[in-house]
């Protein structure tokens, strides 16, 4: 069942629990805090991520979870293929009036939840994760700023292509992980 | 003011340095160049300025990379890239030096020790460029000529992932190359390399060795002796 | 948005998340690889600044990913104006810690200046003094390339090039950006 919602806009203490706020003691009560934040993560439970380029590529698919029932590649990239044409649809024929449609954002089964988050460059971000899961949207976030640090600062990663980058792994399984 | 690190003017030519004033141009009388009236140039600027300026470290993360890509297309294979990066280094090398000493004024220490100069280097010169010391320096111990100075986590690397098939490539061979300009520049000549030395908790940590010329050793066997 | 809202989101982005480094070695390091391209080149300046622009459109499609994901931007900016607002007050905001002056708009709203009253990577330098560097090569060009990079990346196809530099001896830098077409196909483009 899909369902389709406008872009919510986090504030930036929400996006990087890891920086250093100016008060550190008044924050842990707010809700929003970056400690709050830490406890919503540290139950999540993160199945895969994957990200598609702006024709619809898969050019990176990552499990988290062993107990996932294996697809093979081929699935995977029909998989990529199919959520790209589902999406450019979402985001063309709508029932509201808005003509600047986000598309597909959430996709919810009985056994998990995906979030989609699509830039401005047409890049897709899913992620994804065990139902019910608040702050997904947080999680993508994250993830595309991985992205952006060790996948286009990395001179031996060509735009478009499959992403084979040791770092972008690294940190992706530092940063979901620990929360599992 | 022959001390301007202009990106165009190679060491060994700096007395010839031009000046922007009238009163000088019949002494140097080798000046065409043109000057803003807004005062802008290299000469009404103080050095220290941009002393503790910054910059995000994702621009020099892209300018870097693209350093990167542009060498590695005129490049036949991992050797010849390093040498490369070397040489950018070398040239950042010699102009951050100059900054170095000028800044120091008065209490600039000219090192005359291998010792000395490797402690400057692991110090002061990576304080200065990379706000942190160095994080160890060791002698190799079999080579008399050999040093080590490691960085854990050199700030060129941060954002890179080298292809399996270069994997004997490191890119802190810029570093190496700011390494061997300071070196040279203060006459202790030395080849510098870059080598990947990972450990648990540093998947990036790099070890610079520094092999130096027969004669450094030569000059510090005769200062050790008197 | 409005100009000023925009300045607070760079002035926010800047102090909040952007890792820093020292801005010498920056400087430094561009000169090398201008340096590097006037000797590869053969002091060819008008290949040299074709160069500089490729190299910086190469950034610019890249750089784009990470200025969205820190800035957090999610919508497209309202009209051209707003894109010369976003371009100075958040994009050269930070990256390099400055905020070019936005000036000199044509009429239909398709063009615009950005005035460098200062230029990060243009410290230290002094043109070389053969005669042609000084009205030939624009030093600082691979900022061109970056802008039409990015902005190609978001679906705006536009030019952008120096008309003046201080390190010509002129009195400003300047930068003039005309928007050539908003662009309705996403194609991918190649990395060059």
């Amino acid at each position: 069942m899909a369902k389709k919602e406008q872009a919510s806009c986090s504030s930036t203490a929400n996006l990087q629990p890891t920086l250093s706020q100016p008060h550190p003691s008044a924050a842990s009560a707010a809700p929003a805090s970056p400690q709050a934040r830490f406890r919503y993560l540290a139950t999540m439970v993160v199945y895969a991520v994957l990200i598609l380029n702006k024709a619809g590529g898969l050019i990176y698919q990552r499990d988290f979870n062993p107990g996932l029932q294996k697809l093979s590649s081929n699935d995977y990239l029909i998989l990529a293929g199919t959520f790209h044409g589902v999406h450019a649809i979402t985001s063309q024929i709508s029932p509201t009036n808005d003509s600047a449609s986000s598309g597909l954002e959430v996709l919810e089964s009985e056994n998990f939840v995906m979030r989609c988050f699509q830039t401005l460059t047409g890049t897709k971000f899913l992620v994804f994760a065990e139902p019910r899961q608040p702050n997904l949207d947080v999680v993508v976030r994250r993830v595309y700023e991985l992205y952006a640090d060790y996948v286009m600062k990395n001179p031996f990663y060509q735009i478009e292509m499959p992403i084979r980058s040791e770092g972008f792994d690294r940190h992706l399984t530092s940063y979901i992980k620990p929360h599992q | 003011m022959n001390r301007d690190p202009s990106p165009f003017r190679t060491a060994s030519t700096a007395s010839t340095a031009t000046s922007p004033t009238p009163k000088y141009a019949n002494l140097t009388a080798s000046t065409n160049l043109r000057y803003s009236l807004t005062r802008k140039s290299i000469y009404d600027r103080h050095l220290n300025r941009t002393k503790t300026s910054e910059l995000s470290k994702s621009a020099f993360a892209f300018l870097f990379g693209e350093m990167v890509q542009y060498a590695q297309k005129k490049v036949y294979g991992v050797q010849d890239l390093e040498k490369k990066l070397n040489l950018h280094g070398y040239a950042v090398g010699q102009r951050f030096l100059e900054l170095l000493l000028w800044r120091d004024g008065r209490t600039a220490k000219r090192e005359t020790r291998i010792l000395g100069i490797l402690q400057f280097i692991s110090h002061q010169l990576y304080r200065a460029i990379f706000q942190k010391q160095a994080d160890t320096l060791e002698k190799v111990r079999e080579n008399d000529d050999e040093y080590m100075i490691s960085d854990n986590d050199p700030v060129v690397n941060t954002y890179i992932s080298v292809p399996k098939e270069m994997s004997q490539l490191n890119c802190g061979a810029f570093i190496a190359g700011i390494i061997e300009a300071v070196l040279d520049g203060h006459c202790f000549p030395a080849k510098v390399t870059a080598h990947t030395a990972p450990n648990e908790m540093w998947p990036g940590r790099t070890v610079f060795l520094i092999k130096f010329e027969p004669e450094v050793l030569e000059r510090e066997a005769l200062r050790v002796g008197s | 948005m409005s100009s000023t809202s925009r300045a607070r989101l760079g002035e926010e982005v800047w102090k909040l998340r952007t890792d820093k480094i020292n801005a010498e070695l920056v400087t430094l390091t561009y000169g090398s690889v201008v340096a590097q391209l006037c000797k590869d080149l053969d002091g060819d300046y008008a290949e040299v600044n074709k160069q500089l622009d490729k190299m910086g459109y190469n950034i610019g499609l890249r750089l784009i990913e990470d200025f969205l994901a820190k800035s957090n931007m999610q919508q497209k900016c309202a009209n051209f104006r707003d894109t010369a607002d976003v371009v100075s007050k958040v994009g050269f905001k930070m990256f390099l810690n400055i905020t070019p002056t936005i000036a000199n708009w044509s009429s239909d709203s398709k063009q615009f200046s950005l005035l460098f009253d200062e230029n990060p990577l243009a410290d230290f330098v002094e043109l070389p003094d053969d005669g042609k560097a000084q009205s030939e090569l624009w030093y600082s060009n691979m900022l061109c390339g970056v802008i039409r990079g990015a902005l190609e990346m978001v679906q705006m196809s536009v030019d952008a090039h120096f008309v003046s530099d201080v390190l010509r001896g002129n009195d400003t830098t300047e930068m003039r950006i005309s928007l050539i077409r908003y662009i309705e196909d996403e194609m991918p483009q190649d990395d060059e």
